[in-house]
């Protein structure tokens, strides 16, 4: 699954699945702030730093990573584009 | 488990011989609070705060199993667990940081004087208010122009009265938002950066700490430590291996009052059989044993799977809790084991043992590390659902 909507599709998924259970899928919007609205936590993040890099095989480079990258369901889409050049 | 090459053995083997060294009159510089001066001499012509760092800034290039092979050797071979203590945090506080997350030209300046020893690093994370709360840390960092401002106070900095550099932890974000702390590298001498007094505490007593207080200091932007608001992720990684080095060396220190009480129980004579026959003295070491090997298999396993990019957030946790309760375990029976002898402070035991209550505390207290781990495993997550 290496196009943008596959790509935004399994994140959102993921996010769904891990974070916000039971939650139906068209209530998460993509742009919605996982971060500020408390849905990943800091140990979360961790969790999903580590999900991002193994799933999408993105490499993570420590001196340009930032939470950020991980806000919402379109920043790590983006993320995984940019980084992965899909 | 590391299966030791000719190398490691050899940087093992270099901490050992020196160790007894170092601890020479540990236990009155315990009763006077003094730091080691030349211990850390020692320690830095040895070449150790540069293990784990690259040798383009004087480092040894050593990956981290290596590092705390060699750090266990520390532990088992200096009885000066202040000196210790510093050494670990020095390493892990500044140059661990800077290592991973510093731009090229931080660490060219700073990693240098942190792996030849003559910059002593510290990093300031817990407040007054709390130290286990990180998330909602009251310190602030404001940008102005090309620079942050901070202020704040911080609590229980470790070498924070020797420190030349100091990684500052500050909320630039709101509070509890995982991208709202960013780390900085201040130097001691920035105006607007003061040090307490030595705290008095219980034990690590060789090992100097201080409150911290920042009021308006102005830390230019690149002396930023990773991305602003990256700081959690700077402190996540700096805490693993603070975890895994400080209490590797605490196994040592485990190993070593093993073995003496084994020399004890085996030549200590009562109703005429030594006492290690007695099947009440002998659970207690068999006991301290499967710590050791317990503490040893955590820690060792944890590092392994940290050097292959898994995700050891529960692995470190458990192995920082297993570490510290073990090592506080096994300094009490030594002290049983030794009776009266093991009571004084002549024998060395009963400062191990206030020692080693720290590790329960410091690095994320025991209660911590259990509410981390029921985390991980989705319990609080169940208990309040969140919606999108």
């Amino acid at each position: 699954m290496t196009t943008t909507e596959g790509i935004t599709e399994a994140i959102r998924t993921h996010i769904l699945a891990e974070y916000l259970p039971g939650t139906p899928r068209e209530e998460l919007e993509t742009s919605y702030d996982l971060l500020d609205n408390g849905v990943v936590t800091s140990l979360d993040l961790l969790a999903l730093i580590s999900w991002v890099e193994q799933r999408f095989q993105v490499p993570i480079d420590e001196v340009e990573i930032s939470p950020d990258h991980f806000r919402s369901v379109d920043a790590m889409s983006e993320f995984v584009k940019r980084t992965t050049g899909k | 488990m590391l299966q030791a090459n000719d190398q490691q053995r050899e940087l093992r083997e270099a901490i050992r011989a020196i160790g007894p060294a170092l601890g020479a009159e540990h236990i009155a510089r315990d009763r006077t609070g003094t730091f080691s001066e030349g211990g850390w001499k020692r320690l830095a012509e040895t070449g150790l705060f540069g293990l784990p760092f690259g040798e383009e800034f004087g480092g040894l290039g050593q990956d981290l199993l290596t590092t705390m092979y060699v750090l266990e050797a520390l532990g088992e071979s200096c009885r000066d667990g202040g000196l210790n203590f510093s050494a670990s945090t020095h390493i892990v506080s500044a140059g661990v940081a800077l290592h991973r997350y510093g731009r090229a030209e931080l660490k060219a300046r700073y990693l240098p004087g942190i792996c030849s020893g003559t910059t002593i690093g510290a990093h300031a994370i817990t407040e007054p208010e709390g130290g286990s709360d990180i998330m909602r840390m009251r310190t602030t960092a404001v940008a102005d122009g090309d620079a942050f401002v901070l202020n704040g106070t911080k609590a229980f900095v470790s070498n924070g009265p020797l420190a030349d550099l100091i990684v500052v932890y500050a909320r630039t974000g709101k509070p509890e938002n995982p991208a709202g702390l960013t780390a900085f590298l201040v130097e001691r001498d920035t105006p607007g950066l003061t040090t307490g007094r030595p705290i008095e505490k219980m034990g690590l007593r060789t090992s100097p700490l201080c409150e911290l207080f920042l009021d308006g200091v102005r830390v230019p932007r690149s002396q930023v430590i990773g991305s602003v608001g990256a700081g959690f992720l700077v402190l996540d990684h700096v805490m693993k291996w603070e975890i895994l080095c400080s209490f590797v060396i605490n196994l040592g220190e485990m190993r070593h009052r093993l073995e003496r009480c084994v020399e004890y129980a085996r030549t200590r004579t009562q109703f005429g059989a030594p006492i290690g026959s007695y099947q009440s003295t002998a659970n207690r070491i068999v006991e301290m044993k499967i710590d050791v090997e317990t503490s040893r298999k955590w820690l060792y396993d944890t590092a392994e799977k940290l050097s292959s990019n898994q995700n050891v957030a529960t692995d470190i946790a458990i192995a920082k809790l297993v570490t510290s309760e073990a090592n506080v375990r096994s300094a009490l029976s030594a002290i049983q084991i030794f009776g009266g002898y093991g009571y004084t402070a002549e024998y060395g035991l009963e400062k191990e043992m206030r020692n080693a209550v720290a590790g329960t505390i410091y690095s994320g207290t025991t209660e911590i590390q259990k509410q981390r781990i029921s985390t991980l495993m989705g319990l609080n997550r169940a208990a309040t659902p969140k919606r999108a």
